[in-house]
């Protein structure tokens, strides 16, 4: 019975989270922003609204007093329709001045834009109210009911009910009017909107409004029950987004449930906290979060559905680094004398720097490289600092092996952390880590019972009797402890770049542009995801037994999630894709030298944060993928130009056109091996749904012969190579030298000999030709590799493109990338799909020539194209489809001359036509 | 065939005499690649245009680019003399251009009914109004959109797109992947749309013969630029040309 009593007393706060949850899924189906700042805009219109119930209007703009005395106290409805109002103009001017602007930048982008909002929101009303808690006549009769031996607080009653009716008044609104329905159509397709005549803007802009007033009224009805204080309902966005990802953003009822049952789960954690010796004392309220967006996931799976947009995201550019020497030489020295040159806050403002560049080292690889977004480094940075306490306290472990080992408990932790991110990815996996970080922080970092309420002590470093530590007193801040900093900020960058020109490193961007296609370069998504994951961990293990040191006592703020939060929004400004993006985080983040310096000569006092909220905010309207592309887009433009001028222009090699002509009979086919086909198609069927795309399609493809595959559009090519390959559900057997492979995933078939190529190509633009190639052939040592590389790049006769990026590259040139790099790996048997796509008639008598070369290094191919010229030309055998059927069969001289084919191409022609034509 | 030329002609000679669109010197590409440069062309009310031409040779970004979802680079297009705004794809609606993308980007969640209801003006026709043209999908009308066959599915991007009543239409691809029949019965429609409701249609199609079958005029892009222009009967009578243009120098049987 306790325990109903409990639950039940979690009502109150369930409601609220279900009311921002609610709020948070309105503007992410209207506009495709994950806002952060829900909980922050809950807080201002709660207090707008307190302030009125005194008869005071709260004015946020500086320079204005205060607040406006209304003259009388107003009475709780017309207080209530005013902050609504209050909180509609305010939702408004959000989308307008911050949101709209950014409707086409990355999801990443417009989520950190969000925070940016957050922290001017907390900024404002700290400054404008005050840190002292407001409290608020209560709204709800305030009974005590008792049924039976439970009793139920009415108000919190009365509360959860109001939003249970609030849900389903907007059910019924998004369900019924003509506006719910245009959300609805524009949440599912941006271009099905447009080509309706419907304005996604306009209706984005009235769903931030009602987003907006929803928040408000969870903030209204929350007033009386929990006093306010800023930072507490900023938080509430933590267990808001995981009802939200519970109901996969998209389930209004799903999603109610799930924010009232993490209420009433977190008041039961609570009290069993109190009752169950092995409950952890603190912090089970805040792992409810957590717990069921883990369950969830593991339950239904999947992430929230994307929006059809217009453009495609992507994360920004990530530059090769051309040399590490001088760059590290360079760093080393400008370091060197930042510390030898200051003295005293100036110094350590130095060394802070160098710690946050640490840490933001450990976001450009899991997120910047990788594309996993990952709110918990801070968190990460935070177990390897408590760790090091016990470390160095208790176990007396000394100075180089304790920070090492602290970060490799840092590393264990950073792979559990990770391991959602093989169910779900995106902004998803950010909710995901933030909700860990939230647990982390209250489980161990707030835990009285482990961390001493004066914070946990850390020993000072010292190695062979020399002192490493930062001192104390007149010493603080030694240049020692700058020099160990340095060295390790020095290590990490090298490390990292170092990484970027690794093949570890360009499976992560492999996986970061396309999980589908670097699969079918047999890249093993999982192992890359799993190893980025635990790399960033223990690069934040570093940084953050750098800052235990920093401190000599650790304490839980240095690590929250809300520090974590704006971790990544400033490593996501200062360019999170780079390793001077990353040192460039630990320059402008909170504790660097240049906030440092701000505060210092220019005296922004008490607005400070707010102003580095809306520069945040701008700093991102202006550059959508952060400041450093535009300097990373100037660095290319140079070496473009001095590699255009040393090379003269290196260009697909054209050296073979001109000695080849088209042959018009095909070399004979290399007789099979005892029989055995290279490939072997047996009643292949694919179904998208209720259409059979495929259907019951066989083919054969011998030893050393390159087949063709032609049709017109629609008619199944693409499907077939999609459902051999693995990226296409199918009936029927594939025979891989007579060896089953229907059953293995897709970069099992590739290892197992079977490479593709794709129709749309699937090149990472940020990496270089070689790069591109050398992802597909992971897993063999460096230098098979780079024969490997050479080998194929010589092949397809590309070797001059060697080191351009291939987002530069013509359309010709990158269709003979694609193909090299499927070559790269040897495979027994080539699919190409639409290789002379977007080729002039010599580029395709050339790569005719090329797929023959290739051949005749041993790989048989399947050839689909809609050039039926460059197919019959290439291909022994050839094999026509229409509308999922093969239609025809043969060598190319009975394909010519087939009536059956031309008809497919061209249509049927009616018979006076044909007799006339 | 012939009746069919005829009443084009009639079109043609009454109500169909004035330009309705109009590109001069339009370029446009997705990105940083230009896919066609500096066209120029016509299209008169009440006829259909075949746009022909291989994959890739920037038919669709032609299309994209005039109903205002990509921005154009150079040049400009108008409806009935009045300049398009480039990359405005409200603008677009309103001065009445339609497009049927080629992936229909319908409402896949939304019924039949939602998905006309939603592209529905004030004082046009109503979603059942559409019965008429296409009653095949009155037995879906409660269905999701999602949940109809391919043909059935291009049905509903028509009638979505003919509820706005288009000054003009722009269609892509719609044959991609259906049955013959279907096909044909849609292009009677498009037919029927361009000579009842003296639209521009403009429309892209792999299906050479049966695109100028139903087009009064024909443009074959091959690589951003017209290589091709005249009557439908022009180049229906020089297939030789045409096939050069599609299929390389494949041998059609005769």
């Amino acid at each position: 019975m306790d325990h109903v009593a409990s639950l039940l007393l979690g009502l109150g706060s369930g409601g609220v989270f279900a009311a921002l949850a609610l709020a948070l899924v309105i503007t992410y189906r209207a506009s495709g922003v994950v806002n952060f700042a829900t909980g922050a805009l809950a807080l201002y219109v709660a207090y707008t609204y307190a302030g009125l119930r005194r008869g005071e209007l709260l004015v946020p703009v500086p320079g204005l007093p205060k607040t406006v005395d209304l003259g009388r106290e107003l009475a709780f409805a017309p207080a209530v329709a005013l902050s609504l109002v209050i909180a509609a103009v305010l939702g408004a001017l959000l989308y307008l001045l911050v949101f709209r602007p950014l409707r086409a930048a990355p999801p990443l982008a417009r989520a950190v834009a969000s925070l940016g909002v957050l922290v001017v929101i907390q900024g404002v009303l700290a400054i404008r109210q005050g840190t002292n808690t407001v409290s608020v006549r209560p709204i709800f009769p305030v009974d005590r009911w008792e049924l039976g031996e439970v009793i139920v607080l009415s108000d919190r009653f009365y509360l959860a009910l109001t939003v249970v009716v609030l849900a389903v008044v907007l059910s019924a609104g998004f369900r019924y009017t003509r506006f719910g329905l245009l959300t609805r159509a524009t949440a599912e397709s941006q271009t099905g909107a447009f080509v309706s005549g419907v304005s996604p803007d306009r209706i984005a802009l009235v769903n931030w409004m009602i987003s907006a007033m929803v928040a408000g009224i969870a903030g209204i009805l929350i007033a009386p029950v929990n006093p306010l204080t800023p930072v507490t309902y900023t938080l509430f966005v933590v267990p808001a987004l995981a009802a939200a990802v519970v109901g996969r953003f998209q389930s209004i009822v799903t999603i109610v449930a799930a924010g009232i049952a993490i209420g009433m789960l977190q008041a039961e954690a609570l009290s069993l906290a109190s009752d169950v010796s092995w409950m952890p004392q603190t912090g089970a309220a805040e792992l409810v979060p957590l717990i069921v967006i883990l369950v969830a996931l593991v339950l239904v799976g999947g992430g929230m559905p994307v929006r059809g947009g217009l453009t495609r995201q992507r994360l920004g550019y990530a530059p090769r680094p051309r040399s590490l020497l001088l760059p590290m030489i360079a760093g080393s020295v400008v370091g060197l004398l930042a510390l030898a040159l200051t003295a005293g806050t100036w110094r350590a403002a130095v060394i802070s720097t160098f710690i946050a560049a640490v840490i933001g080292l450990s976001l450009v690889v899991v997120t910047g490289y990788a594309g996993q977004v990952s709110l918990a480094q801070l968190a990460l940075a935070g177990t390897a600092a408590f760790t090091l306490s016990m470390l160095t306290e208790d176990w007396g472990v000394p100075f180089p092996f304790a920070p090492l080992l602290a970060a490799l408990v840092s590393t264990a932790i950073g792979v559990v952390v990770g391991l959602p991110a093989l169910r779900t990815r995106g902004l998803t996996l950010g909710v995901v880590t933030l909700a860990l970080a939230y647990a982390i922080e209250a489980v161990w970092f707030r835990n009285s019972d482990i961390v001493p309420s004066s914070g946990a002590r850390v020993t000072p470093p010292s190695m062979f009797g020399i002192d490493l530590g930062i001192g104390s007193g007149q010493e603080f801040p030694r240049i020692e402890f700058g020099l160990v900093c340095l060295v390790t900020l020095v290590a990490v960058a090298l490390g990292v770049a170092a990484l970027r020109r690794s093949t570890l490193g360009s499976a992560m961007l492999a996986v970061r542009a396309n999980e589908r296609s670097a699969a079918a370069a047999g890249v093993n998504v999982v192992r890359v995801k799993v190893l980025s994951f635990a790399l960033a961990s223990f690069i934040a293990g570093l940084g953050g037994g750098l800052l235990a040191y920093r401190r000599g006592v650790v304490t839980f703020d240095s690590f929250t999630a809300i520090g974590g939060l704006a971790l990544l929004s400033t490593a996501y400004l200062a360019g999170i894709t780079s390793v001077w993006g990353g040192i460039s985080a630990g320059i402008i983040a909170s504790t660097g030298i240049m906030f440092i310096a701000l505060d210092r000569w220019v005296d922004l006092g008490e607005w400070f944060q707010v102003i580095t909220g809306v520069l945040l905010i701008v700093t991102l309207i202006v550059n959508p993928e952060g400041i450093a592309a535009a300097g990373h887009q100037l660095a290319d433009r140079w070496a473009r130009w001095r590699s255009s001028r040393s090379a003269g222009g290196a260009g697909v090699e054209r050296r073979a056109v001109a000695a080849v002509a088209p042959t018009a009979a095909a070399p004979a086919a290399v007789a099979p091996v005892d029989g055995a086909a290279a490939l072997r198609i047996d009643h292949l069927t694919v179904r998208y749904g209720g259409v059979v795309a495929v259907n019951d399609v066989t083919l054969r493809i011998d030893g050393g012969t390159i087949v063709g595959l032609i049709g017109p559009n629609g008619a199944g090519k693409t499907s077939v190579i999609d459902a051999v390959s693995g990226f296409a559900e199918a009936r029927g057997s594939v025979e891989l030298g007579g060896r089953r492979i229907d059953t293995l995933a897709p970069h099992a078939r590739v290892r197992a000999g079977l490479a593709r190529t794709f129709q749309s190509l699937e090149l990472y633009g940020d990496l270089s030709v070689e790069e591109n190639v050398s992802v597909a052939a992971s897993g063999r040592r460096h230098t098979d590799r780079r024969a490997a590389v050479a080998r194929a790049l010589d092949n397809v006769g590309i070797s001059g493109l060697r080191d351009r990026p291939a987002g530069a590259l013509s359309q010709g040139e990158r269709q003979l990338v694609s193909i090299a790099r499927a070559c790269v790996a040897d495979p027994a048997v080539l699919l190409l799909d639409e290789p002379a796509a977007g080729l002039d008639s010599d580029e395709s008598a050339w790569l005719g020539e090329r797929i023959r070369t290739i051949r005749s290094a041993g790989a048989a191919m399947l050839l689909v194209d809609h050039d039926v010229n460059l197919v019959l030309n290439v291909c022994e055998h050839v094999y026509v489809l229409d509308f999922g059927e093969v239609i025809a069969e043969g060598p190319p001289d009975a394909i010519r001359a087939d009536r059956a084919v031309a008809e497919a191409y061209l249509g049927t022609m009616h018979e006076s036509e044909v007799a006339t034509a | 065939m012939n009746e069919r030329r005829a009443t084009a002609a009639g079109a043609d000679a009454t109500e169909a005499t004035s330009v309705r669109l109009e590109c001069a010197g339009l370029s446009g590409g997705h990105g940083a690649t230009v896919v066609f440069r500096d066209l120029d062309l016509d299209v008169h009310a009440g006829t259909v245009l075949a746009l022909l031409g291989p994959n890739g040779a920037g038919k669709s970004t032609l299309l994209l680019t005039l109903a205002g979802l990509l921005p154009a680079r150079a040049g400009r297009a108008t409806v009935d003399g009045v300049t398009l705004r480039s990359g405005n794809a409200v603008a677009a609606s309103r001065a009445g251009v339609v497009l049927v993308p080629d992936d229909r980007s319908l409402f896949a969640t939304l019924t039949v009914e939602e998905n006309l209801e939603v592209a529905r003006s004030r004082g046009g026709p109503a979603p059942r109004d559409l019965l008429d043209i296409f009653p095949a999908l009155d037995k879906r009308w409660g269905l999701a959109a999602g949940a109809l066959s391919g043909g059935e599915q291009q049905m509903l991007a028509m009638a979505r797109a003919l509820i706005q009543r288009p000054r003009v239409l722009l269609v892509d691809e719609m044959s991609m992947g259906l049955a013959p029949l279907v096909v044909e019965t849609l292009f009677d429609t498009v037919r029927t749309i361009a000579r009842d409701h003296g639209a521009a249609v403009v429309l892209v199609e792999q299906h050479v013969r049966l695109a100028l079958d139903v087009a009064d005029e024909a443009a074959v892009l091959d690589r951003g630029s017209i290589v091709l222009r005249g009557t439908a009967d022009e180049l229906r009578s020089d297939s030789r040309t045409l096939e050069r243009a599609y299929l390389g120098e494949l041998e059609v049987a005769r």
